[in-house]
């Protein structure tokens, strides 16, 4: 991070590190790959040109290796985000094509049924207001802790909390209807 | 709600988060049966379901390697250009564009505590840009804001370097622009048709 400050050039490093996590985060919210691909590109091309303006806010108590970077990656990301769905007017939609990646594609039996699960789960998540489908992305995509969601999200870490169990109980209470 | 059943919502979020610590850890925690040591109530098992659902189904997908590699490019010359002014001397100093570039990203993807920050140190007002429309001087180098960081490096680097006829094609060029230059700058006789028409 400090290197990427002093020399530029030496950005890749961070980029090769958080790209996919950029990129599933967009991918997530918006449901689209192009529309995924637009929006990872303008939040990587906007903390290099402001990365002069990072201020490491993580504490010599947090860690070695403890960095906000992510967090202000992200507080990028979700701006782009969100311009990138006013842009396009329209809303987002659960991204069921994606649910093929999780099917073993040689085990067929097996496959279809990963498939019904996976897209039980993408509906359970696609019907959730927009703040806790993007609480629950961040805690299970990107495995982020409650203080990192907290910072993006510009929420404090018990509201975070809450807002993850109660759309974990959403998602429950749909599983449990499709099931029965 | 009453200050009773916010205590027992947050207390019950607490203990889910701590649930999904463990299950993305990959810790064996058996919460959903036992509880936690020291803690009043138990996960809900639907909830707990849902969160290994969840944990299973809900991939981080990855780009395209084209896709990768191409944004690694531009990014890749985005810092090439942000990399110019610390090699050209320390005298170098980067004045704000007039416009900014079509590459580069809008301002409202900085978060607003950055921009704030940005505020202090640039006018970013717009309007006032627009009445001081400069050339751009950097380290003793004048060029205009149609023409890029790195492009001027580029040329620079072209004109300057050894080895000049590395190429046929660099050789061909460089005579017909000779053959040209020769043609523009000749003497021409006092008598041929052309100095005649001008002194007619």
């Amino acid at each position: 991070m400090e290197a990427a400050q002093r020399d530029p050039l030496a950005f890749d490093a961070l980029y090769r590190r958080y790209l996919a996590q950029v990129y599933s985060y967009a991918f997530y919210e918006l449901g689209d790959h192009h529309e995924a691909e637009d929006a990872t590109e303008r939040t990587f091309l906007a903390a290099l040109t402001n990365l002069g303006r990072f201020e490491e806010r993580a504490q010599p108590g947090d860690g070695d290796g403890a960095s906000t970077f992510r967090v202000w990656l992200f507080q990028i990301a979700r701006n782009a985000v969100s311009n990138q769905r006013r842009a396009r007017q329209r809303h987002p939609q659960a991204p069921l094509e994606a649910a093929a990646l999780v099917a073993d594609p040689l085990d067929i039996e097996a496959g279809a049924a990963a498939r019904a699960e996976a897209a039980s789960a993408w509906q359970a998540i696609g019907r959730l207001p927009a703040d806790r489908r993007r609480a629950l992305v961040l805690r299970f995509v990107e495995e982020m802790s409650t203080a990192e969601i907290a910072g993006i999200l510009g929420k404090s870490e018990g509201a975070v909390r809450v807002l993850i169990h109660r759309a974990l109980r959403s998602v429950a209470r749909h599983m449990e209807g499709r099931e029965r | 709600m009453m200050p009773l059943d916010r205590d027992a919502a947050s207390a019950d979020a607490l203990l889910t988060d701590l649930y999904l610590d463990a299950l993305l850890a990959g810790a064996v925690l058996d919460l959903v049966n036992a509880g936690p040591a020291g803690a009043s109530g138990r996960l809900d098992p639907a909830t707990a379901r849902a969160a290994e659902r969840l944990r299973h189904d809900l991939v981080r997908v990855h780009p395209s390697f084209r896709f990768e590699e191409r944004l690694a490019t531009r990014l890749a010359e985005t810092a090439f250009g942000m990399h110019i002014p610390l090699a050209v001397g320390g005298d170098a100093r980067l004045l704000p564009f007039p416009a900014r570039p079509a590459s580069s990203p809008p301002d409202d993807l900085v978060p607003p505590d950055i921009r704030a920050d940005a505020a202090e140190l640039v006018d970013l007002d717009p309007a006032a840009h627009r009445e001081r429309t400069r050339p751009l001087l950097i380290g003793g180098a004048l060029t205009s804001a149609a023409i890029s960081l790195a492009g001027a490096a580029f040329v620079a680097w072209r004109i300057g370097r050894p080895g000049r006829t590395a190429t046929p094609m660099a050789r061909a060029a460089r005579a017909v622009r000779e053959a040209r230059l020769a043609a523009a700058t000749a003497v021409r006789p006092l008598d041929s048709p052309a100095v005649r028409r001008r002194l007619d």
